[in-house]
């Protein structure tokens, strides 16, 4: 099969298309959004312009004025001339219509039941650190649920002197934090260990994301019951969902602070999909350690061999040996555009834009390679620089239309540095499943298009 | 000009002052968070504390036969995880890849051999306790919780069963597990020593920061053609504006 450019890149890949081009494919996609639109207002508009362009001659396709100029210019369009929406029109704001291709989206076989499966964050399209909530990648394990906030509980029991329930109105009532953090699935890059899988940053490293949480350091609570801090080094997180899913969490995690009983996302309280009403935030750790609908935090002495701790989410390494409670998510970064899947429109200049994370602390610094890692350069890290957060990463490029291969190499507060596939297959073999944190390389054909290729 | 008089107190001394005359000012206690919250009763302790540990803490007592688990079995599990629990089409199957030697040694050679094409539960599970607290927790699919406590002895009793771990007419019980678990074919195939459980522990591996002049890796895999549409059009997957377009991989 050979691959086709995209129809608005395709008759003018050399010569930029220009802005108001429409293409086949995209004038199908406002008619099927236009559906939808009582007002069939942008619909109109965007006719009357592919009209317009579909008419003129190729050559003409290029960035220059077109007789007098561009019609984008000299028509003036109806957004120009008409009245626009009023005022609360959607009291819940919503994304452009044209913003409609970044979506989550499964990756198709991965799984059988939609109740147990994921879909993957659109990181090829995303700008600076947070993702927006409506994005974030879902993983549930026994379907998701929209609970009454006003009937949710929380239990603390165990090794406490004070076992005690507490509802939103208590814990909302405390004092608060709000913090940046990066939750990634352990099983983030998980298609990957063993060979090329997937197509684009999408399912190669969307089972990540990145927010503002707000909520109360469950140190705090677990001192207010009476903790056990000698006997009491671990902690059992259980959900209210179906599966009523549970992880230990160290004990040596919870006395840092950074442990979380968090309500709050991007400043609203947290979606469904991602534990509505509360959730457990533990930074730099594993998303299955995040315990969604959060209903019950045991203290126990001893680490609790739940199901996605013990046989799931484990590590085989090459003698067959399981790592149980592997947790930690080492640093790690990708390029997100340009990325697998996209296609360059022209030689020229690109800004490398990427994300680099790590569970272990800050990031220190990031290098990138468009030489298949020859060479390397250190990217401008886009600041502030956060504790166990996305740092967004730009490095400028001038494409000069040869074959390359772009590649990006954190390096964290702990002086760690992202291995190569090769460096971390001869540890861990290439059977693991989970935590692959390996370079992540981007090969850039002359024709502009981008593949996912291993290096090492 | 004022006149300043300098007092020396120390800084510590100060903050107890301050929060003094902060708490007294706002009227309230000593802990944040007192008022908030209340005693959890022992009737809801018991109703949510279900959680069984690897040492078979919070195991209630009971006791269930292969038989009741296979009948159990045929009406509630098997349609999603098969009659002989092998089924790959909903979940990773529960029972195969394990052997008579495994059960002596407690490690599943497949594991080490990749001979099998899927890790099934029975491979990879050290702990009984795990089976147990998680058919009880989180099974049947669709009605997670229902089963009663004899019920869920008897499933995990079948599973082990399909799985050659105990006979046909074996009962499984809370006087019973422990020696039940030192049969588990997989119970000594796993371990805790490595450094990404504990904020202390160490990673494993250290790459080289090379700048300039490294060493170039080869191209180990790339993605075929025929596969570039298993994931859709990816063009409609990306942004309409920009400096990129998605690949049409799916032609319409």
């Amino acid at each position: 099969m050979s691959l086709e450019i995209s129809s608005d890149v395709a008759l003018g890949r050399i010569q930029r298309a220009p802005e108001n081009f429409i293409g086949r494919n995209d004038v199908a996609f406002v008619n099927r959004a236009s559906e939808l639109d009582r007002r069939s207002f942008f619909k109109r508009t965007f006719l009357a312009a592919a009209a317009g362009t579909l008419a003129m001659s190729t050559a003409a396709r290029a960035n220059a004025p077109v007789g007098d100029g561009d019609p984008a210019i000299l028509s003036l369009p109806e957004h120009t001339t008409g009245l626009g929406l009023p005022v609360a029109s959607n009291p819940y704001g919503q994304p452009s219509k044209f913003e409609s291709n970044l979506q989550r989206r499964e990756s198709p076989g991965l799984t059988r039941v939609g109740q147990a499966s994921v879909s993957f964050c659109p990181l090829q399209g995303l700008f600076g650190i947070i993702t927006p909530s409506g994005l974030h990648f879902e993983r549930h394990h026994q379907g998701w649920w929209d609970i009454d906030p006003r009937q949710h509980r929380l239990m603390i029991n165990g090794l406490v002197s004070k076992p005690m329930v507490f509802t939103l109105d208590d814990l909302m009532r405390m004092e608060s934090v709000s913090r940046i953090h990066f939750i990634e699935c352990g099983a983030n890059s998980g298609m990957e260990w063993g060979n090329v899988a997937v197509p684009t940053v999408q399912y190669t490293h969307g089972m990540l994301s990145c927010s503002e949480f707000t909520g109360v350091p469950l140190i705090k609570v677990l001192e207010y019951c009476g903790v056990d801090l000698k006997k009491g080094r671990f902690v059992l997180a259980e959900g209210g969902d179906g599966s009523s899913m549970t992880r230990t969490i160290p004990m040596e995690m919870i006395e840092s602070g950074e442990v979380l009983l968090a309500y709050g996302q991007n400043g609203e309280m947290l979606r469904p999909e991602n534990g509505y009403p509360l959730r457990l935030v533990v930074p730099g750790v594993q998303g299955v350690s995040w315990v969604k609908y959060l209903r019950r935090i045991e203290v126990g002495d001893q680490p609790y061999a739940s199901k996605d701790e013990t046989i799931h989410y484990v590590d085989m390494m090459p003698d067959g040996l399981h790592r149980q409670y592997t947790s930690i998510q080492e640093c790690k970064s990708v390029v997100t555009s340009p990325s697998g899947g996209q296609v360059l429109m022209n030689k020229g200049f690109y800004n490398i834009t990427g994300l680099a994370w790590s569970g272990r602390g800050n990031i220190k610094a990031v290098d990138v390679s468009v030489d298949g890692g020859k060479n390397w350069k250190s990217a401008r890290l886009e600041g502030p620089v956060q504790y166990k957060a996305f740092t967004r990463f730009n490095l400028p490029w001038v494409w000069d239309g040869k074959p390359a291969i772009i590649q990006s190499r954190a390096l964290d507060s702990t002086s760690y540095v992202q291995p190569s596939y090769r460096t971390l297959r001869v540890v861990r073999g290439d059977k693991s499943i989970y935590h692959n944190n390996a370079i992540q390389s981007w090969s850039v054909k002359a024709d502009g298009t981008v593949h996912n290729v291993h290096v090492g | 000009m004022r006149n300043f008089v300098k007092i020396h107190v120390p800084a510590s001394r100060l903050f107890k002052v301050f929060i003094f005359a902060s708490v007294a000012a706002l009227g309230v206690q000593v802990h944040a968070f007192d008022g908030l919250g209340r005693p959890a009763t022992s009737a809801e302790i018991k109703a949510w504390d279900i959680d069984v540990r690897p040492d078979f803490k919070g195991l209630p007592a009971g006791k269930g036969s292969t038989v009741l688990g296979s009948k159990v079995w045929d009406a509630q599990c098997a349609s999603c995880h098969g009659t002989f629990g092998e089924s790959n089409e909903v979940f990773t199957p529960i029972v195969g890849g394990t052997t008579d030697a495994d059960i002596k040694t407690g490690r599943v050679a497949a594991l080490a051999e990749n001979s099998m094409p899927q890790r099934t539960t029975l491979m990879k599970v050290s702990q009984l306790s795990t089976l147990w607290d998680y058919i009880n927790r989180a099974m049947p699919w669709h009605a997670p919780k229902s089963l009663k406590t004899d019920e869920v002895y008897a499933v995990v009793a079948h599973i082990l069963n399909l799985g050659g771990v105990v006979s046909d007419d074996f009962v499984l019980s809370n006087e019973n597990i422990a020696e039940v678990q030192a049969r588990l074919p997989n119970r000594n195939g796993v371990t805790l020593k490595h450094g990404m459980w504990l904020p202390s522990g160490k990673p494993d591996l250290q790459e080289k920061r090379c700048m300039s002049n490294c060493k170039p890796l080869p191209v180990t895999s790339v993605l075929p053609d025929y596969a570039m549409d298993a994931h859709g059009n990816i063009a409609d997957q990306n942004r309409l504006v920009g400096p990129v377009r998605g690949m049409v991989t799916v032609k319409k």
